[in-house]
């Protein structure tokens, strides 16, 4: 023990005055896979927490040896006694154990010192970067905001990606699903959205929270690195249940997140929540509610599995500007089965949210990336909440790439098209290229606007297909050179102007002039 | 199943019937239901109702040396006051852990008024540990 613990102890000694106060406690009766039983506690209330005692009958030296207390979480109320779940090590729990009533509900800690740090499913830091000094504690179970606390989405999220952008526009407080197989680029559409964020001004930027819910250690760890490299995680907080951690904490993780999200949504800021994914939370929690012996229904899950969705996404929200006009947004994601999308937890989870975008594996191996399949995809609530700017030129590439998509299929049967579908199809065929993207590069909404207003300008139906990504990248380096004016003032204004379209054509044709090369065939 | 016959035992018990004939209607019950195979495991359900509901009730009062009890038994006075119990219903156990002091505990309270919680407080205080 250093000299100043030994300073500090003598200090509390001093002032330290014994109380004697009676606790109410229960003992614990059986103990199996982070579930565990316990007598008593009759006056116990559901959600609270319990401490379990460690010490009894051991030496004091002994008891300062052990880390911090175990706690648990009650999760039933029977009639002779309780069941909870571990919110730790449960090989540290034993029948016979003395286990304390705390009176709370679990809380975890928030605050801007959560900035930049990975905390687990209890909020205590795990980035080996100390302790927070002062955080403001958060209920983890919190009723969502009432109608009254709130306003309708009208304030654009911008995610960065093209593709959703301009056909699936996500707005702040809105619910957003991701759904798809595994491996679709679930994950990498929610990171470049929380990338993105990074191109909008510090007064607006809203704090991004990705929860990693049954992930590999090494996936979050990428992730971290990844936002950390990109200068977003200043901005982000990352709350880690790994596969590894008991079923009890992947099933707090995303309430211990929109927690954390609350204080700044009660401080009137914007949040952007990510949820790594509620799949592997619902198995978490049918694997809990089985070993609590509640009632199993569809495929194993216990009758409440909607209801712990909807309460978390429900507290998605945008609130009033009386409430501080803060916001939570939220991109749950889904992995689904060999494109199962009529599953029991899609389907409820769809069912809940303000939209979809849906990502195909077929999309995915022909190399349309993010591969989102945007017939299916949808934005429910969002197109109010888009930009002038992008609305005036994403409106018509739904039903143009649609039609694509139609005419596609007829292609491979027919050997002479008339002009307009072959026009109509190497069209739709090169807006597909310009709203292909690279991972990990967002695409800030001036360009955006600029790039799909070229494109159905049919600026780029002289350039061969494969050639059609490359030349728009090199499109928007000009202009970002060239025109950077235009660009700043479609950014400032969110709109794009009579002024900046005779800018963009101009734009266009200088860069016609200065690289021929790339428009030689039709 | 076992669980809802020896509940139903231990009710009987309760409200005032003999043991012997308690077991006895609850043999004849069983028999009339071709369920008498039930009753060794019965037997054991009711084995572990009684201890539950034995531990209970019970209340106990632990001590750092057999010296302290007296004193304990005098500290611990407005708990037990508290709970209706006359201190002759205490057990009393020694565990020289506690350093000093005293600590009760039994039906569903727990006053810890030991050394070694005061310690372990001030440590934790310290620390800034849990």
């Amino acid at each position: 023990m250093d000299a100043a613990t030994v300073q500090k102890i003598v200090r509390e000694i001093e002032k330290f005055v014994p109380a004697t106060e009676s606790e109410h406690v229960g003992r614990v009766v059986s103990v199996g896979d982070g579930v565990v039983a316990i007598d008593g506690l009759s006056k116990a209330v559901m959600g609270e927490i319990v401490h379990f005692e460690e010490n009894k009958g051991k030496k004091l030296a002994d008891a300062m040896k052990d880390g911090g207390a175990i706690q648990g979480l009650i999760l039933n109320l029977e009639e002779d006694g309780v069941m909870a779940a571990v919110l730790g090590d449960t090989a540290r729990v034993q029948e016979g154990m003395t286990v304390k009533s705390t009176g709370k509900i679990l809380e975890v800690a928030s605050g801007d010192e959560l900035l930049g740090r990975v905390v687990n499913a209890l909020g205590e830091p795990i980035d080996g970067k100390g302790p927070f000094k002062k955080p403001t504690m958060m209920p983890v179970e919190r009723q969502a905001s009432g109608v009254i606390d709130r306003q309708s989405v009208s304030v654009p999220l911008q995610t960065g990606i093209k593709a959703i952008d301009a056909m699936i526009p996500i707005g702040r407080g809105q619910r957003e699903l991701i759904i798809g197989d595994r491996g679709t680029g679930k994950t990498t559409v929610a990171i470049d959205t929380i990338l993105n964020q990074k191109n909008e001004p510090k007064e607006r930027r809203p704090i991004c929270i990705y929860v990693a819910i049954g992930q590999k250690e090494s996936k979050t760890a990428r992730i971290t690195q990844q936002l950390r490299e990109a200068g977003a995680l200043e901005y982000s907080i990352i709350v880690d249940a790994p596969a590894s951690a008991p079923a009890a904490l992947q099933f707090l993780a995303p309430f211990a997140g929109v927690a954390i999200g609350e204080y700044f949504m009660d401080a009137g800021r914007d949040v952007l929540i990510v949820y790594d994914d509620l799949s592997k939370q619902a198995v978490a929690y049918r694997q809990l509610s089985l070993l609590l012996r509640r009632p199993p229904g569809r495929e194993a899950y216990p009758g409440d599995i909607f209801y712990l969705h909807s309460r978390l996404l429900e507290r998605s929200a945008r609130l009033s500007e009386e409430k501080g006009g803060g916001s939570i947004t939220a991109l749950p994601i889904i992995e689904t089965q060999e494109g199962d999308v009529s599953g029991y937890i899609p389907t409820n989870v769809i069912s809940i949210t303000d939209g979809q975008m849906f990502l195909i594996t077929d999309l995915f191996n022909k190399g349309i990336r993010p591969a989102i399949d945007v017939g299916i995809s949808v934005s429910r609530v969002g197109s109010a909440a888009q930009t002038k700017a992008m609305k005036a030129v994403a409106g018509g590439i739904k039903l143009e790439l649609a039609q694509f998509r139609e005419l596609e299929a007829f292609m491979q049967f027919a050997s002479d098209l008339d002009k307009e579908t072959a026009d109509r199809i190497e069209s739709g065929r090169r807006m597909v290229e310009v709203l292909k993207q690279k991972n990990g590069a967002p695409i800030p909404l001036e360009k955006q606007v600029a790039a799909i207003y070229a494109a159905n300008q049919k600026f780029f139906l002289a350039v061969p297909v494969g050639k059609v990504t490359a030349v728009e990248q090199l499109f928007v380096d000009f202009l970002d050179a060239q025109h950077k004016k235009t660009l700043d003032e479609i950014k400032k204004s969110a709109q794009l102007s009579d002024e900046s379209k005779k800018d963009l054509n101009k734009a266009m044709e200088e860069f016609r002039l200065a690289h021929p090369e790339h428009f030689a065939s039709k | 199943m076992e669980n809802e016959y020896a509940h139903a035992l231990a009710e009987m018990i309760e409200k005032g019937m003999s043991p012997a004939k308690a077991v006895g209607e609850l043999h004849k019950t069983l028999l009339a239901h071709g369920r008498e195979a039930l009753l060794p495991r019965i037997g054991r359900a009711f084995a572990r109702i009684a201890a539950r509901k034995r531990l209970k009730s019970e209340l106990r009062l632990t001590v750092a040396t057999e010296g302290d009890a007296r004193q304990a038994e005098r500290e611990a006075k407005a708990t037990l006051t508290d709970l209706d119990v006359d201190s002759a219903d205490l057990e009393t156990v020694v565990d020289g852990s506690l350093i000093g002091g005293w600590r009760l505990e039994g039906r569903e309270r727990l006053v810890d008024a030991s050394y070694k919680k005061y310690l372990l407080d001030i440590y934790h205080r310290a620390t800034g540990a849990v």
